[in-house]
């Protein structure tokens, strides 16, 4: 008898199925940048897997190597035997940042605790939201756009829900805290599109921060953060709990997922098949859909639907190299800076020749699109162009109604 | 003695990268058997081919030894540092220099992978034929290095049958072409690239090529039969062998193989107890259209009930779902395995199967099977678990058996992994002592001291300061 295909019966090893194939350095921003080994997921998978085992001694090394990680995911992606990289990574970093071996830039840490205090966090962002509407340019990161100052997405969710009544789906909206406090016009434009498309929108009161922040930086207080949305979200009859940042899509799946079914709005709408918009038909726009990590690797989408895209009525393509890094990672341009402009100037460079006017980089995660933007403000794109959220580009705007062809409950 | 190396690294390699300490040597102590570990004494990364060939030229008076490594994807030890001394790792040197649509040549780099080199071809209607399935990452410099093969050499031909010139640097620095774009032997008498191709790292560092392209085929077909037994699995291998239609490749599954599929998510509904085969035809389309009849009818004849095939792209990749997943699924297995490589005259596969499978159940080892049937290239896995005493050495006790048997009915040691470190205690098995020597006297006569990745090919092959 042969005997059976199952794994044996000795202990499960936490560096897991790695075969050491090497299939993931390919895909490897951090591995592409600099060509080291250790640089790569394979090696950063030995060289934790190496001093878990005591044959290698704790060294500043070790710890260098696992801070360069974007956390992009994309080696998950590329891994035929499955190793769960970006649990292993997690741990790892917390683990590194709870021992002092790895201490996040006091920016990030000062963040940490805004986001866990969402009402604290839109009252301190408040200037920033200002800052924006009158078209300062004060950060690289900030991209343009008039975020509401006062009136929050609950809200205004509740004054459109009672103005169009919607028959749809019913969905849940995860706000977000830098969504919320800082990007607050993309929330709206979600609520208007979901709206328009017969989708009744709920915005569970006492939800917060996904929690991504956290993971991204290793710092405490994931679980928290986590329990308050299973409060918030756990008890909800509704057809899906919906995200507009792939990023904190990806990390509220982690908290209720396989329980509450969570997606990305884009996702989401695909399905629906969403309300057209018209454009001129000399209109030159061309757009550029750059796909997050979170989304394609975290999420494991395949893409965001092309009948989404074609909905926004002009003519778009995937940006060269689309399911690459561009080195937003979470919060790794703002720990990692320089590595994370690197990676962006290889992804950013088609941008200067692209046809289309106006040009626009389309992408459905608020932390790429602060990237995407600081590629002009850092001169690597020299030419005019525009960042903007796919769901943007489905706005109908602040007049619309439902169309009488909506799909029904 | 470490910060002296580590002093004379860095005055050869200004603009590279010189990695010394404990942790970053730890990435580069295996390849793709991963299990088993060796740490260089430094790791280096030029910053380009200039870089590398001036390292070389001092590397000798370095007096360890110097292992080239492309991307570590070797089955065979190849490119670990089993003596200790410096890793040559070429992730730098990834540019693709010319491709000549006219001539249907390219010129690249040693450190550029495959995939890329795919991509960058593609538009030009060309492409490189050798396809080992480690493609998405392995490099120019390690497939010729070993010779690589893959699921359409059965047709196309391996590596050596593509490489028109290879540029390759000395351990005295000194910097040859080996044949060129025009391919034979160059500025030799003789056509001395076909020693660079194979050798393993251990005659010298590869810094370019000249590879032969084809035309992009108009058309391909893929099919997927399935069989009850071996036997008439075989007899549609010889039908396809024999056929007119002269397939590009024919790869197999067996049913151990087919069992891990099913049992995973990649299951794609094969049957139980069933053999695989994977067929693949190209070229002009009216011609393998026309084909196409007679390929579905010889698969039904040989005894298959359940062929499938297509010329749709996302189809067709379905229908290789299964052969490409094995590889992967081994590892959600167990994360160690051996693969051997052994090629066999066609007529012995039953046989040489047959004792793959008695063995490893006597041993209660697990073994899988997946391999380029067309070459009688065999690719038995043996799973184990490295932190069970005794695992590795039943194993090692397992492939030896095998390996006699092979050499008994014909066949030879390495397809195409080539034999590193791994299989270098067979290789007395196949070569009498007179081959031995005169295979031993040429990369002695590169590098007397056997400096270039010794410990490799051959079980003895020190470097000796
Ligand atoms: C999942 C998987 C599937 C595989 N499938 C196949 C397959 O189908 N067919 C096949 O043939 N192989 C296969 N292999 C084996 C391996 O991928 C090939 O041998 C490949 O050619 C190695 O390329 P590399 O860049 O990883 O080289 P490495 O592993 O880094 O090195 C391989 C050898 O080449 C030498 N070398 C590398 N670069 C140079 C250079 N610039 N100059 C001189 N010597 C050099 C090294 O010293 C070493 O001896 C597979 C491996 C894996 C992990
Ligand atoms: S692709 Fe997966 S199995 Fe292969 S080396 Fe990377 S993590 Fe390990
Ligand atoms: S998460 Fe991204 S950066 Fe980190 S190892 Fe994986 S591929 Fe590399």
């Amino acid at each position: 008898m042969a005997p059976p295909l199952q794994s044996s019966g000795s202990p499960p090893n936490y560096f897991s199925n790695c075969t050491h194939c090497g299939f993931c350095l390919a895909v490897c921003p951090t591995y592409k940048l600099t060509g080291d080994e250790n640089n790569s997921p394979r090696g950063r998978l030995r060289l934790w897997s190496e001093e878990a085992a005591g044959r290698l001694p704790q060294d500043e090394w070790t710890d260098f190597y696992t801070a360069e990680c974007v956390g992009c995911l994309a080696c998950e992606t590329a891994c035929p035997a499955t190793v769960p990289y970006g649990e292993i990574f997690e741990r790892i970093r917390h683990e590194h940042v709870a021992s002092h071996r790895f201490t996040p830039k006091l920016q990030l840490r000062l963040a940490a605790v805004a986001v866990a205090h969402p009402a604290l966090f839109n009252l301190a962002l408040l200037p920033a939201r200002l800052l924006r509407r009158v078209g300062l340019k004060v950060h690289r990161f900030l991209f343009p756009g008039s975020p509401p100052l006062l009136k929050s997405t609950a809200a205004y969710a509740d004054e459109l829900m009672l103005r169009h009544r919607p028959t749809g789906p019913r969905v849940a909206f995860l706000t977000g805290c830098l969504m919320e406090a800082m990007f607050r016009e993309i929330n709206f434009a979600t609520v208007r599109v979901l709206i328009e498309n017969n989708v009744q929108v709920i915005i569970p009161e006492g939800q917060g921060c996904c929690g991504a922040f956290q993971e991204h930086t290793g710092l405490d207080g994931v679980e928290t953060l986590r329990e308050r949305n299973r409060r918030a979200f756990g008890p909800l009859e509704v057809d899906a709990i919906v995200s507009n940042s792939s990023g904190c899509g990806y990390a509220l799946g982690k908290t209720l997922q396989p329980d509450k079914p969570v997606r990305d709005v884009l996702g989401f709408l695909g399905e629906l098949g969403p309300v057209r918009r018209q454009r001129a038909c000399d209109d030159g726009t061309r757009v550029y859909v750059d796909l997050p990590c979170h989304l394609v690797h975290g999420q494991k989408a395949a893409s965001i639907p092309a009948k989404v895209l074609d909905a926004t009525g002009y003519r778009w393509e995937l940006a060269p190299k689309a399911k690459d890094c561009c080195g937003s990672g979470g919060v790794y341009n703002i720990q990692k800076p320089e590595n994370a402009q690197q990676i962006l100037a290889e992804k950013s460079a088609f941008l200067n020749e692209a046809e289309g006017a106006p040009v626009i980089l389309g992408t459905s995660n608020h932390v790429c699109m602060m990237q995407w933007h600081s590629a002009g403000a850092t001169g690597l794109v020299t030419r005019p162009y525009e960042v903007s959220h796919i769901i943007q580009l489905l706005d109908p705007g602040e007049k619309f109604s439902i169309p009488s062809t909506s799909p029904q409950p | 003695m470490k910060s002296s190396l580590e002093h004379q690294l860095k005055a050869l390699l200004p603009r590279g990268r010189v990695l010394i300490s404990a942790a970053q040597l730890a990435g580069y102590g295996a390849d793709g058997l991963g299990y088993k570990n060796h740490l260089p004494d430094a790791v280096v990364i030029p910053a380009d081919a200039q870089e590398l060939a001036g390292f070389m030229k001092g590397a000798k008076a370095l007096e360890v030894p110097v292992v080239m490594r492309g991307a570590g994807t070797s089955l065979s030890g190849g490119p670990v540092a089993v003596q200790g001394g410096v890793i040559v790792h070429t992730s730098a040197l990834k540019k693709i220099r010319e491709i000549n649509t006219e001539g249907f040549w390219c010129e690249v780099e040693c450190g550029v992978t495959l995939n890329d080199l795919d991509a960058t071809l593609k538009p030009h209607g060309v492409f490189y034929p050798p396809d080992p399935s480690s493609g998405p990452v392995c490099t120019l410099g390690g497939n010729v290095a070993s010779n690589a093969g893959g699921a359409h050499c059965f047709r196309y031909g391996v590596t050596s049958n593509y490489v028109l010139g290879v540029e390759a640097v000395m351990l005295d620095g000194s910097v040859h072409c080996f044949g060129g774009p025009a391919g034979g032997r160059g500025p030799w008498r003789e056509d001395w690239k076909r020693f660079m191709i194979g050798s393993e790292g251990t005659l010298a560092a590869f810094t370019r090529f000249w590879l032969r392209l084809l035309p992009l085929p108009e058309k391909v077909w893929t099919f997927r039969a399935t069989y009850p037994d071996l036997k008439t699995t075989e007899a549609a291998i010889h039908a396809l062998v024999a056929h007119s239609s002269y397939p590009a490749a024919i790869e197999m599954l067996d049913p151990r193989g087919v069992a891990m599929v099913e049992s995973s998510q990649m299951a794609c509904g094969l049957p139980e107890g069933s053999f695989m085969l994977l067929v693949e035809i190209d070229g002009p389309e009216a011609l393998v259209n026309a084909r196409v009849p007679s390929v579905v009818e010889l698969l039904r004849r040989a005894g298959s009930n359940d062929v499938m095939f297509s010329d749709e792209e996302a189809l067709r990749q379905k229908l290789w779902k299964a052969r490409k997943a094995a590889g992967g699924l081994l590892g959600q297995l167990s994360p160690a395995y051996v693969v051997q490589d052994a090629v066999i005259p066609k007529r012995a596969l039953a046989e040489v199967l047959q004792l793959v499978y008695d063995e490893a159940d006597a041993a209660n080892i697990r073994a899988v099977n997946v391999f380029h049937a067309g070459d009688g290239n065999l690719h038995p896995n043996f799973l184990f678990d490295s932190r069970v005493p005794g695992e590795l050495e039943k194993v090692e006790l397992i492939s030896k058996r095998l390996m006699q048997r092979v050499i008994e009915v014909g066949g030879t040691l390495s397809g195409e992994h080539g034999i590193g470190d791994d299989k270098s205690a067979y290789m007395p098995l196949v070569f009498g002592p007179d081959s031995m020597r005169l295979q031993l006297s040429v990369p002695a006569a590169f590098n007397p001291a056997h400096q270039m990745n010794p410990l490799k090919v051959f079980e003895n092959r020190h470097f000796i300061t």
